[in-house]
């Protein structure tokens, strides 16, 4: 069903949301884009449309890496994004033994 | 141009001359900080002058915190001079309760004070204690000394150092002012950025790359980043991401420099700790200070 224009079509939320569980098989993956909460600030070019995400992440591939790890892995995988016009990402990266289940 | 690096945190600050500096990567300040899990001091004796003063109240050397009698800080300016030496030396500000809260040393006294009279609140800067030198262009070491001396006697006496001469509590200095990388874009680099970076991390304890200034901060991050950091008490330094005149090119510099592609980012002890969610997920956790810190 995916044309060749797909990726183009769907919004950033759904290409990082593909992203990032494919490649971190995670079992809660919530991602919101806040991106109105920064409009007019500086540093953002244009207006303020799909650039400030939060994420929020259970994967137990987090496992033993510390929370600088945690990040890097997450700006690595979208760093495609971060190149287009993503401009800021509050994370959470835990694993399934941090949240308790 | 670098000052010298090897000036250890306890020795104080000499009152700024009128014209403030520009604070470029080897500016290094001094503040009469005094870290709260510090290595013994040696005690070092004021050096006795040998000339006698004119005034039969100031003695050859500097006296004794405990010597000296103190003197309220009259709200009104003009009573000021009068009983509060415009002299060089090294001066006690008590609280209302007579608790002394900060100990400084100064090319002028009176002028300092004042400067805390205008700045601190009014029941932290209650009376002061003076210790003049005995001539005008006292050596520095000799205030130095006598500063020592003196937080040392408030060491003997309470058990701990005056609350304002904390490291990260800028109640009676000020923040440290923002750092540059460059004195503006007239001048060429003559070393790559990424250096400049590099020793600046390293030059530093903490420093926090954000967007906008200490005091203005552009972004939300940032904001909160530069709240969190002050109100733990941690002795840090800001450079502005956004400042295109002095810190040109360091935005995308710095994102393939710590690989890390967004701000703001807090180095300690040369290496990056995070950005603002994780030195907020620190603060809540309590860890902070001791990261930072360590």
């Amino acid at each position: 069903m995916a044309s060749r224009a797909a990726n183009v079509v769907l919004s950033r939320a759904n290409r990082m949301r593909q992203t990032l569980q494919s490649a971190l098989e995670a079992s809660v993956l919530e991602i919101e884009d806040v991106s109105y909460q920064h409009a007019g600030h500086a540093g953002v070019k244009g207006d303020a449309n799909e650039t400030h995400f939060n994420v929020k992440i259970v994967s137990s591939k987090f496992e033993g890496q510390n929370l600088v790890k945690r990040h890097r892995v997450v700006y690595d995988l979208l760093a495609d994004e971060l190149k287009s016009g993503l401009h800021a990402l509050s994370i959470v990266a835990k694993t399934p033994k941090e949240i308790g289940s | 141009m670098a000052a010298s690096a090897q000036i250890s945190r306890l020795h104080p600050i000499i009152s700024p001359p009128l014209a403030s500096r520009k604070p470029l990567i080897s500016f290094s300040r001094f503040s009469p900080s005094f870290r709260c899990l510090s290595s013994p001091l040696s005690l070092s004796r004021p050096k006795t002058l040998t000339k006698p003063s004119y005034r039969n109240r100031v003695r050859a050397s500097i006296r004794k915190l405990s010597e000296s009698e103190s003197i309220p800080i009259a709200k009104v300016p003009e009573d000021l001079d009068a009983s509060i030496p415009a002299a060089a030396g090294v001066y006690g500000v008590f609280d209302a309760n007579g608790e002394l809260q900060f100990v400084g040393i100064s090319r002028n006294i009176a002028s300092s004070v004042d400067k805390h009279r205008k700045t601190v609140p009014a029941d932290l800067c209650f009376s002061v204690k003076v210790g003049p030198a005995a001539t005008a262009t006292a050596d520095r070491t000799v205030l130095q000394s006598a500063w020592k001396s003196w937080v040392e006697e408030h060491i003997s006496a309470t058990g701990k150092p005056p609350s304002g001469n904390l490291q990260g509590n800028y109640t009676w200095t000020g923040a440290p002012p923002d750092l540059r990388l460059t004195p503006g874009r007239h001048v060429s680099l003559t070393v790559p950025l990424e250096d400049l970076i590099d020793r600046l991390v390293k030059e530093h304890k903490v420093v926090a790359f954000i967007k906008g200034s200490r005091r203005a901060p552009q972004c939300g991050f940032s904001q909160k980043v530069v709240g969190l950091l002050e109100s733990h008490g941690v002795d840090f330094v800001c450079v502005d991401v956004l400042d295109e005149e002095h810190n040109f090119g360091l935005r995308e510099k710095l994102k393939s420099y710590s690989n890390w592609p967004t701000f703001p980012q807090v180095f300690a002890g040369g290496e990056l700790v995070g950005g603002c969610d994780i030195i907020s997920d620190l603060a809540e956790k309590g860890e902070l200070k001791a990261i930072l810190q360590k």
